[in-house]
């Protein structure tokens, strides 16, 4: 339906979502877009669905109904691979970086569906193949360098402190070159200092790198202040959307969430 | 052998590092090809009596030349399971199908192509069969395993590891029954024996002559000619390094790491799991292709109950021992696990025995060090005796205890 | 760790059914599934015509073989129904172990073929059993008794010794570590057997109760009275008793079940007494069956009873059961049946099932595919 009302092309637009787990409907027709070079952001309660619906964005799981478009192509029930490729890229909840290889390498990893060279090509290591590795290291030495951890490009991700892990986790999914980036929980772990910081460096990556930015956030200050647009989940149904200000004040928000941030809090 | 060194590597300080260290390595490994092939060659005909029986007691050149196809096949099954992450418990097929390719294409067993099919080959003319020079039998081979690698990875690769570990560990126990029961196309238990004598090169002077030494260039090496074979093997034992050498610098080699790590980033990073899987399944197919045919050279003929199980944790136990990943350290676990079943252990039984007047049936006792060797490596030294830079230092944190497992969860 | 199980996950399994929501350790994860995503539709549609086809086939040459020769068909699955018996109670061993630490136990079947030769040498070397007296019959029960508790002791002592350190380890670590110990047991079953197979007199006697030409063999009735009692008091033990439900709940959530007062360990190790001492019955039926021992025996029959285990779906207890019983039928079909192909290709038929199970249906007859979780 949005898909209609939208003429111009969206990054990503999510269509009448509906993931269903055998009788437990975990989404229910949810229609979600994020608009060019925007900072949105999913919240809602624990079990409202949100990591269902982002494994339905990233190809973890396939909708029962609806669909998926990146940039006005369908990638409804394509592979996390070839979806990232097309341009999503992500961090994770729990960072899961490539821990015993450098920060350069991760970064590298990331362009592997945007290098080319086959087996052949490697082991010859013809001027094509060279060409590429050089461009490689130098991008991700670039990635590396607007994130702020340049310096540390030949560390093993492992050996780097847990704020620069969660920003080789961006560079690595910049490195995609991604129409979307999608954070999963970017500030968990973080005290409120370091996440302001954060905040001011994701707004940075949308600036700089001309990317929408979908932030799926437990801590209200980092949603408030981030965000250009905010969508409410509960119970696998969007209960709200729109800007920081009127989700404070609906009351099924406030109802259905802020109610309930005391259990929130100590789930995790 | 030198040449096979990465010439030319991008800026990058842990680039030349690498390098130089592979360089080192590399140098080494000619240096020793050489010596080794001159002692054989020239200094063990020259020695004295006791020198000869010692030589031929503890160091036999046939074990020696062994050693070195069980080189080439652990760093075959090393790319799959050192680099990928993949355990592959079946890597004796590949070994099979290489050595009955051999047992095809390059004897007179084929009996219906009649007269014989020649092609640059050293064999012997006017037999029927099909006779194709053994470099071509090496390519052909290995091309065919590496296909038979996709063929039996597209189904399987999709499971998980330990899954993965089983099915393949199927592969490696059908294939050879195959090849055993198909007496038609195999000729079953009896095998396929002789194959054909290989030379160096196809063309050229029968041999070069240096004083009163010859080295045999395009002349047909028999059975015996066990010197000049190392200089061969060696040359495909040089190709196998440098290949996994190589393909792990560039962007597979990083993807196949990505996916030992974690496996879901890599997905979600544009890694795909499935082609990225098979191609390491197919490199190391075509080395284990490589490592029959040279397996099937030195023992002149392919025999269906060579192939079994245990060849396959052998090549298993030389990675864990060497060091999981680390081409080098592979390959001297290749060499040192090879020479201690072919020779250090029974020879040190017969000597034992003899000593001490015993009867213990030392070989037997293979089953038990090999079962040793990767439960204590397991234990005590995961990333082996030569680890790779990278897994040195996560391999040997200290354990976490359970209470600090309730605090901090695995994350 | 955080515990937000997908939803697909909530469901209690009932029935002594495991699987566990590790983090990264899960049955197929999503990702492998997703992996073949983009024609997964018309991919799901071949398969399924694929496997039904080859069900059919294979159902079509049954009948074949049934109608022309029904007395040999009936003989030879009784058989199978014989041999399926044993692979049921190593399975169980394999379907334990995996099913609350997810690790493929390779040892598990040789510890089934060290069941088979302590069984020998307790029973005919030490206790000079003849066949089929009254008091051959107690002592092949004692015998019984005493491989179940030495079994069960060597496994226990091979999680103790290798495994529990491995728990944290990447799984490359404990796979390669079985596949060491398995190692370890063969060279055990040289020593204790010798590298040739040894013949044994067996208490159970040869032939059986005929019905017309079909006749029921002694030793299927022994094998099948030992072993209903053994699945009776497993499951028992595994659904009804404290035990169990600590086994339960260790394989569902580790860390949740020790914050719950269970000692995690202590489970573990009892689980693999459990799987162990199926194997060391199954070791003495082997033995009572066959007469013979021999140190290999294990590989080949540990690699049947696997595919049995993942026929029934890896994890699941009455998989296993029935999963042993299937594959042993085949196997009895493939060997004895006028148009079978034979015992030479019994292995390559198995495993060939193995693999196409792998392809069409990893999760098995009972099982049910899981999915990692970000």
């Amino acid at each position: 339906m949005s898909t209609d009302v939208v003429t111009e092309v969206m990054p990503l637009t999510a269509s009448n979502i509906t993931v269903r787990f055998g009788g437990l409907v975990a989404v229910k027709d949810v229609s979600f877009t994020v608009p060019p070079a925007s900072i949105v952001s999913l919240i809602g309660p624990n079990g409202a669905g949100k990591t269902t619906f982002f494994n339905v964005l990233t190809g973890l799981y396939r909708p029962t109904t609806g669909s998926v478009a990146l940039n006005g192509k369908d990638i409804t029930g394509q592979t996390p691979h070839k979806i990232a490729s097309l341009g999503l890229g992500r961090t994770f909840q729990n960072i899961r970086l490539f821990g015993l290889m450098t920060a350069a390498e991760n970064v590298m990893v990331g362009m592997h569906s945007h290098t080319t060279s086959n087996i052949v090509q490697i082991v010859a290591r013809t001027r094509h193949q060279r060409r590429e590795e050089v461009e490689s290291r130098e991008f991700a030495q670039e990635m590396l360098d607007f994130v702020g951890i340049g310096r540390h490009s030949e560390e093993y991700a492992r050996n780097l402190s847990y704020g620069d892990q969660r920003r080789l986790e961006v560079a690595r999914a910049l490195a995609l070159r991604p129409k979307v980036l999608l954070l999963d929980e970017p500030t968990a772990g973080m005290n409120p200092q370091e996440s302001a910081v954060f905040v001011d460096f994701v707004r940075r990556v949308r600036d700089e790198q001309g990317v929408s930015i979908l932030l799926i956030e437990h801590d209200m200050s980092v949603v408030m202040r981030a965000s250009e647009r905010i969508t409410v989940l509960d119970q696998g149904e969007k209960i709200a959307e729109g800007g920081p200000d009127d989700i404070r004040n609906n009351p099924r928000v406030v109802e259905a969430y802020l109610g309930r941030t005391g259990t929130e809090g100590s789930a995790r | 052998m030198a040449t096979s060194t990465p010439d030319t590597l991008e800026k990058g300080s842990k680039g030349d590092v690498t390098s130089s260290h592979n360089r080192r390595w590399a140098l080494g490994f000619l240096i020793a090809a050489i010596i080794t092939y001159l002692f054989y060659a020239f200094v063990v005909p020259n020695l004295g009596a006791a020198g000869k029986t010692f030589v031929s007691t503890w160091i036999p050149a046939v074990a020696t030349n062994e050693a070195l196809v069980w080189v080439i096949c652990a760093v075959g099954l090393n790319i799959v399971v050192g680099y990928a992450g993949l355990l592959d418990l079946g890597f004796v097929a590949f070994w099979a199908i290489g050595g009955y390719t051999a047992g095809w294409i390059m004897s007179t067993f084929i009996q219906a192509v009649n007269p014989g099919f020649y092609l640059a080959s050293a064999a012997y003319p006017d037999q029927p069969g099909i006779h194709l020079n053994w470099w071509l039998v090496l390519i052909i081979a290995a091309c065919l395993c590496a296909f038979a690698g996709v063929l039996i990875g597209a189904p399987t690769l999709r499971l998980k590891s330990d899954y993965l570990a089983l099915v393949t560990l199927a592969f490696g126990e059908i294939i050879p029954q195959v090849f055993l029961n198909a007496d038609k196309f195999t000729n079953g238990a009896r095998g396929i024996a002789p194959l054909d004598n290989v030379s160096p090169l196809p063309f050229g002077p029968s041999a070069i002559s240096i004083g009163d030494v010859k080295i045999p260039i395009s002349q047909p090496l028999g059975p015996f000619d066990t010197s000049a074979k190392f200089l061969l093997f060696a040359i495909v034992a040089a190709f196998a390094i440098f290949v996994s050498l190589r393909i792990r610098e560039g962007r597979l080699g990083r993807a196949w790491l990505a996916i030992r790590e974690d496996e879901l980033a890599a997905s979600m990073m544009g890694v795909p799991l499935m082609r990225t899987k098979l191609a390491a399944y197919a490199v190391g197919a075509f080395m284990g292709g490589m490592g029959g045919v040279v397996y099937a050279i030195h023992t002149n003929s392919v025999f269906p109950d060579r192939f079994t199980f245990s060849i396959s944790i052998l090549l298993l136990a030389m990675i864990v021992l060497g060091g999981m990943g680390n081409v080098w350290g592979v390959m001297i676990g290749a060499l040192g696990l090879a020479w201690f079943n072919s020779t250090g252990l029974p020879q040190f039984g017969f000597w034992f025995n003899g000593q001490f007047g015993t009867a213990i049936n030392f070989p037997s006792y293979s089953f038990l060090i090999l079962g040793a060797i990767l439960v204590l490596m397991m234990l005590f030294r995961r990333e082996g005796l030569f680890p790779e830079t990278r897994t040195r230092q996560i391999l040997r944190e200290a354990e976490r205890s359970d209470a600090e497992e309730l605090d901090g969860g695995e994350a | 760790m955080g515990h937000n199980v997908p939803p697909d996950l909530l469901f209690f399994p009932s029935e002594g059914v495991f699987i566990s929501t590790k983090g990264r350790h899960m049955t197929i994860t999503a990702v492998e599934k997703a992996d073949n995503r983009p024609t997964l539709l018309r991919r799901e549609k071949i398969e399924r015509v694929l496997a039904y086809g080859l069900l059919v086939a294979a159902a079509i040459w049954l009948l074949w073989n049934a109608i022309g020769a029904p007395v040999q068909f009936a003989n030879v699955t009784l058989g199978g129904i014989r041999t399926g018996a044993i692979y049921a109670l190593v399975a169980l061993g394999y379907t334990l172990v995996y099913g609350i630490i997810e690790l493929i136990n390779f040892a598990h079947g040789d510890l089934f073929m060290l069941g088979s030769v302590f069984s020998a040498l307790i029973l005919v070397n030490f206790f000079g059993a003849g066949t089929g007296s009254p008091k051959d019959w107690a002592l092949m029960i004692l015998t019984l008794i005493i491989v179940m508790a030495m079994c069960a002791g060597m496994n226990v002592a091979a999680e103790f010794i290798g495994y529990r350190r491995l728990r944290r380890a990447p799984k490359l670590a404990p796979l390669i570590t079985a596949v060491g110990i398995s190692f370890i047991f063969q060279w055990l079953g040289i020593v204790l057997n010798g590298s040739a197979p040894k013949s044994w007199p067996k208490v159970i006697p040869n032939g059986g109760i005929h019905f017309g030409d079909v006749i029921l063999d002694y030793s299927t009735i022994v094998v099948i009275a030992v072993t209903l009692p053994l699945l009776g008091l497993m499951t028992y033990l595994v659904q009804q008793t404290r035990q169990g439900k600590a086994m339960r709940a260790t394989a569902q959530d580790q860390d949740a079940a020790r914050l719950m007062g269970i000692n995690v360990n202590r489970t573990i190790s009892f689980t693999f007494g459990l799987g162990g001492a199926m194997a060391g019955a199954a070791g003495l039926l082997y033995l009572e069956t066959f007469g013979t021992t021999r140190y290999d025996a294990g590989f080949q029959l540990g690699l049947m009873a696997f595919t049995a285990a993942v026929l029934g779906g890896i994890g699941n207890l009455k998989g296993a059961v029935v999963g042993g019983f299937i594959i042993g039928v085949i196997q009895a079909w493939n060997d004895g049946l006028p148009h079978g192909l034979g015992q030479q290709w019994s292995q390559s038929v198995v495993f060939t099932i193995l693999i196409l199970l792998m392809v069409f249906k990893p999760e098995g007859l009972y099982g049910k595919p899981t999915v990692e979780k970000v």
